[in-house]
């Protein structure tokens, strides 16, 4: 059997964590190959159901890149995502989907290593918790 | 609505008759000229079961029977039907506590005004499920009067209410007390604002002391109640701790969205499951089938009570109704009641609370810490 | 909707070396040409290229392509680009999808077969994104070509010169009843010593007499509405109760006024009238009655003025008067107010009555103020000592953290003022000199050679208590010398307190009228500290001078100059074009629940009462999405970030 390999879904802001991870990538900076990036305006725009539709389809972790407070591209954005998150949470934990497998960080534009830094840990504390059920269950 | 320190407690005579008692005491709003209208549960000629109705006759009251233990609905949904905008009408509503807490996020969310509202709510043992209460109500004529005697019919009221422990009425101008109250003689009638005190004083009832064993029955019944709710909270886990566990629990859902049409906090006109977002391509659902090897349809049944959570847990009343309507009989309350609870808990949230308490998602300036 | 198969072409780019080898791009290829929808895919070395372009456009018009997905770099490198191609090739710009396999697959993925799966998935999540993509319109909204100027102190009347220089209509409302602001009130500036009012009365008068500068002094904006290019504005035009039109401004009114009244502008050191003109100066120089002290007004009886006045200008009757004006741009300039230093109670001000703040000061150095600019103190005599105090209220945790950036300079233009005018013994008390800036630490020397003493330290407390007999009546300023680590005792005559510098009063309210943002010491928040420093959130309304921070009189004249300009660069094309990725709500779903009125930053949306539904204004909406995943209907959404788009996305790469 092969080792496992998370799913990671990021969802990130166009103009810091995006940018930050476009910054990763012309600093040449290696991270997990694991993980998959969709680019949002501003965490702002994060719905609920795009959370949920991530781990209902099997991703074995949720990533929300935003800029730092204050920073906000749409002024504060990023702090009703940061709001909404723990509502989210506790409905994946309900269902046995432990809450460190949905993460909300802030990554400034100019934060290229620690883009990488983030990623890097997020996939290794995935790794360590093994598949979402939702991967191996039969989701229908 | 400020509440009152001092809570004065007022009865009404019952003479074995509670439901007379009520309605004589609401006719008496509209013959003094003190409402226009009042929105209570009455029955019609058609059927024993009560539907909420709108009175403005004094000759029609009657038929109200808010304490009967049933409630098709809640109805805080038709109560929105007729304060939807300033009437200049003063409507006297009277409502269960779960329908109160509806009506009071509906407010918070635009979808009707109270300024011409004054509210009674009633202390709430519960209701039945629709069979249950025709059953029971085929074999005693006067079963209003009999809930409230018979430890035993009380019993027979729904999971949901089983479990609730928000059972007196907050947010109310006027409560009816009926808890540790012997209801054959007497039931209580509480004004908790200044608007209920105004409109209790003119009615002439006389004041009395608090029933003795009120509070020890109150005290009693919460206890019960949590006891109730913990285990049932427990049993839910066990049943919905995995999401392959939670799709057996919701396996038989048909997507008929019973629960949302039911549902008092699900406000929206049109629900985003029946809009284009989740009216796929084939394509999308061929490509489903070809990544998992098997989809069922109609697709979308996780996701949409998933959905449903986020967009309302915040919000849930615990009303039940959800449950009450699932033609699958999926017990789809006792779910999103444990998890509006635990979302609640988190922002430190109670729906129907107060009018002046912002919806959780509304306060974002201060970002939840855990 | 009508269904228009989509015909996708998916091209991947090698990017010379760049993308490939690590990505197997010809794999990646194979594998698009797999996908629903896929007509055409294709790998070539430079996608960026003219014959990389040209693929697209030539499959475009061949091949009846009306989709394009490129694989290439970050789409914040060449999304413009390849947008262009398609518009050439006849389809929506908005018919593309890029997806970025260089920056975040091939140079970050250390392995070859990961990454090309990596590849493969991003493509396959921009072919069915792309699929559900819809051509967008945006509209060219015209602009009004006139300028609204909120405040007329240096910095508003500098940006509406610049302004009205390019031939734009300004409105310049002032609530004071002349225009001039703080800096009318100062004697001279730092560094160069030109005296004020020299250098600010001309401007002062251009303003009045450049016939489209508006002027609207003794007057407030009460109400901002509309956007960008539209903004309708109401402006309160207080009762002056001296008719404009006839008055001479001969100043007969007042020497007649038999009420005295602590002048504001002479920081209270002086008296003016009821009936005043606060300076010699003021532009316009129509006076104004006061209404709390003028004695007709509370005791019914007086009326001199009226009596004296030749021209028949006074005019008791006079109302409220509400002037809308329509503009296509605004310009913040509401200044500062300086800090009151009372709380600061060691420093005995508003007890002693020889500590004065740094305005009193200025006052009291002016030609025009209450000493006719000789430095005197309460007895008329010269002082012989003086202390100057750095830093209060500013770079103080209890009261304004932060530096007023003003402070080092005047404190030293006051010692040079000091010394050059009495000789007297000057004391300065510094936490750190602070003097960058064009021929400031020249000026820093300059005074060091005047023979000041430069006391590195803070003052703790200034006191009537004095050490020796022969300092009876002095002031004695108790601070340590941190440099000499030595506490100090120095007895003196006056002192100047240099307070700092806060948002003026009432600059909160302007904020919220203009929706734009307050930082939590309440200066108005600028765009973006480097790139955008006059520009605010809202877009169409600019910052000038102190109100976004505190800044000195250079600063803030370039500041508003470039407020100007950008204001006039916004309306000089007539038109602004409103942005194609915004929100849009559905009148058939929208529930009214109004969520997204409450959650929009930009006041956007805005609730249509008769239809029952939120409405979307898109020359204020700026695409951020709060309203869309606030909404439980979906009944709002972002063009071009949906929730069909972005799910199929998902879907995609989950």
């Amino acid at each position: 059997m092969s080792a496992f390999e998370p799913k990671i879904i990021a969802m990130v802001c166009n103009w810091c964590t995006y940018t930050a991870a476009d910054l990763a990538g012309t600093s040449r900076l290696m991270y997990p190959h694991n993980v998959r990036i969709i680019r949002l305006m501003c965490t702002g725009m994060l719905d609920a159901k795009y959370v949920l539709k991530a781990f209902l389809e099997g991703a074995d972790g949720v990533f929300i890149g935003g800029c730092h407070p204050g920073d906000c591209h749409y002024i504060n954005g990023n702090l009703k995502a940061a709001r909404r998150i723990p509502g989210i949470a506790a409905i994946l934990e309900q269902f046995g989907f432990s809450s460190e497998r949905l993460e909300l960080k802030w990554i400034g534009a100019s934060e290229g290593p620690e883009f990488q830094e983030h990623i890097t840990r997020f996939v290794e504390t995935i790794r360590a918790l093994g598949p979402s059920q939702a991967a191996t269950a039969m989701i229908l | 609505m400020e509440k009152n320190s001092a809570m004065t407690v007022f009865y009404l005579k019952t003479d074995k008759n509670p439901k007379a008692g009520v309605s004589a005491f609401l006719g008496r709003m509209l013959s003094q000229s003190l409402a226009d209208a009042v929105l209570v549960s009455a029955r019609t000629p058609h059927s024993p079961l009560p539907m909420p109705a709108v009175i403005t006759d004094p000759e029609k009251i009657e038929a109200a029977d808010p304490l009967a233990p049933a409630a098709p609905f809640n109805a805080a949904r038709q109560a929105v039907s007729i304060l939807r905008h300033e009437s200049g009408r003063k409507i006297v509503l009277v409502l269960r506590p779960c329908e109160i807490r509806a009506l009071v996020e509906l407010v918070k969310l635009k979808q009707c005004v109270l300024d011409d509202a004054v509210i009674i709510g009633m202390e709430c043992r519960g209701r039945m499920e629709t069979p249950i209460y025709l059953e029971k109500a085929a074999e005693n004529p006067d079963l209003t009067a009999a809930f409230y005697r018979d430890p035993g019919l009380q019993d027979a009221v729904c999971a949901s209410c089983r479990i609730c422990t928000r059972f007196l009425p907050q947010a109310a101008d006027i409560a009816i007390r009926v808890i540790g109250e012997p209801t054959d003689e007497r039931i209580g009638i509480v004004p908790q604002t200044p608007a209920g005190q105004d409109l209790v004083g003119r009615l002439g009832l006389s004041e009395g002391p608090d029933s003795p064993g009120r509070e020890d029955a109150v005290a009693n019944m919460r206890d019960l109640r949590e006891q109730e709710r913990e285990r049932a909270f427990q049993e839910t886990a066990g049943k919905t701790d995995t999401i392959e566990k939670f799709q057996k629990y919701v396996a038989q859902c048909l997507n008929c969205y019973n629960c949302r049409v039911a549902c008092p906090v699900c406000y929206c006109r049109e629900c985003v499951f029946l809009t284009d977002v989740f009216a796929h391509d084939p394509q999308v659902l061929m490509r489903r089938a070809a990544k998992k090897g098997m989809i069922k349809l109609p697709a979308d049944t996780t996701m949409f009570h998933l959905t449903r959570m986020a967009h309302m847990a915040h919000a849930c009343v615990a009303c039940g109704h959800c449950s009450s309507v699932c033609p699958s009989h999926i017990p789809v309350a006792d779910i999103f009641i444990k998890v509006g609870n635990e979302v609640q808990k988190r922002y430190g949230y109670e729906p129907g609370r107060d009018l002046e308490e912002p919806m959780p998602l509304m306060v974002y300036d201060k970002p939840v810490v855990e | 909707m009508i269904y228009e198969k989509p015909r996708i072409g998916v091209y991947i780019c090698h990017c010379g070396s760049n993308i490939s080898p690590k990505v197997d791009v010809e794999a990646v290829a194979r594998f698009a040409a797999g996908l629903d929808n896929v007509a055409v895919s294709r790998d070539y070395k430079f996608m960026c290229s003219n014959p990389g372009q040209d693929f697209i456009v030539n499959d475009i018009k061949q091949m009846g392509l009306n989709r394009v997905v490129v694989a290439s770099c970050s789409p914040r490198m060449h999304e413009p680009t390849f947008r262009k191609a398609c518009e050439k090739a006849g389809i929506s710009p908005h018919y593309f999808q890029m997806a970025n396999i260089r920056e975040q697959t091939s140079w970050v993925t250390a392995d070859s077969a990961h990454a090309t799966q990596k590849a493969k998935d991003q493509v396959a999540a921009a072919a069915a994104r792309v699929a559900g993509h819809a051509a967008l319109t945006s509209r060219e909204v015209a602009v009004q070509k006139s300028i609204l100027v909120i405040g007329a102190g240096i910095a508003g009347i500098q940006a509406s010169l610049t302004a009205a220089e390019a031939g734009y209509d300004v409105h310049l409302v002032e609530r004071e009843p002349s225009i001039g602001g703080h800096m009318a009130k100062f004697d001279k500036t730092f560094p160069t010593l030109d005296c004020a009012a020299c250098i600010m009365t001309p401007k002062m008068v251009e303003a009045a007499q450049k016939e489209n500068i508006h002027l609207h002094t003794w007057s407030e904006v009460v109400s901002v509405e509309g956007f960008v290019g539209n903004y309708k504005v109401r402006v309160r035009k207080k009762p002056r109760y001296v008719d404009m039109e006839k008055c001479t401004g001969c100043g007969v009114c007042q020497q007649k006024c038999p009420v005295k009244v602590p002048s504001e502008f002479d920081e209270g050191l002086a008296f003016r009238k009821a009936v005043y003109s606060p300076f010699p100066q003021a532009v316009p120089n129509t006076p104004v009655i006061d209404k709390d002290h003028c004695i007709y007004f509370q005791k019914g009886k007086c009326r001199a003025c009226e009596k004296f006045c030749e021209a028949a200008a006074i005019d008791f009757n006079q109302a409220d008067e509400f002037i809308d004006i329509v503009v296509g741009a605004v310009i913040a300039a509401t200044g500062f107010k300086a800090f009151d230093p009372s709380p600061l109670t060691a420093y005995g001000y508003g007890i002693f009555p020889e500590v004065y703040t740094s305005l009193e000061f200025e006052r009291l150095n002016n030609a025009t103020g209450p000493t006719a600019g000789k430095i005197l103190m309460k007895n008329g005599q010269p002082p012989r000592k003086v202390a100057i105090v750095h830093c209060v209220g500013s770079r103080d945790r209890h009261y304004r953290k932060y530096c007023s950036r003003v402070c080092c300079m005047y404190s030293m233009k006051f010692a040079h003022l000091v010394r050059e005018k009495t000789g007297a013994e000057v004391w300065e008390f510094y936490i750190d000199m602070r003097s960058p800036g064009k021929l400031y630490e020249e000026f820093y020397n300059r005074v060091q050679e005047e023979g000041v003493h430069l006391v590195r330290g803070r003052v703790a407390q200034i006191t009537d208590i004095t050490d020796h007999p022969e300092d009876a009546g002095c002031l004695t300023v108790v601070a340590e010398n941190t440099l000499a680590r030595r506490v100090l005792r120095v007895p003196v005559d006056m002192v100047i307190l240099s307070v700092g510098l806060e948002p003026a009063a009432g600059s909160d309210a302007v904020s919220r009228m203009l929706g734009i943002q307050r930082d939590a010491d309440g200066w108005y928040n600028e765009l973006h500290a480097k790139l955008a420093p006059v520009k605010t959130a809202a877009s169409g309304i600019f910052l000038a001078g102190c109100c976004q921070g505190p800044k000195d009189i250079p600063d803030t004249v370039a500041q508003a100059s470039a407020a100007a300009g950008e204001a006039v660069s916004l309306l000089s094309r007539g038109t602004v074009r409103t942005l194609a990725e915004i929100s849009y709500i559905d009148p058939d779903r929208c529930s009214g629940c109004r969520i997204c009125v409450d959650m929009c930053p930009y006041s956007a949306i805005s609730f249509d009462d008769g239809a029952g539904v939120a409405v979307v204004n898109d020359a204020l909406c700026q695409g951020c999405g709060s309203c869309a995943a606030a909404c439980p209907s979906s009944a709002a959404g972002i063009r071009h970030f949906n929730d069909g788009q972005i799910m199929a996305e998902l879907e995609a790469l989950t």
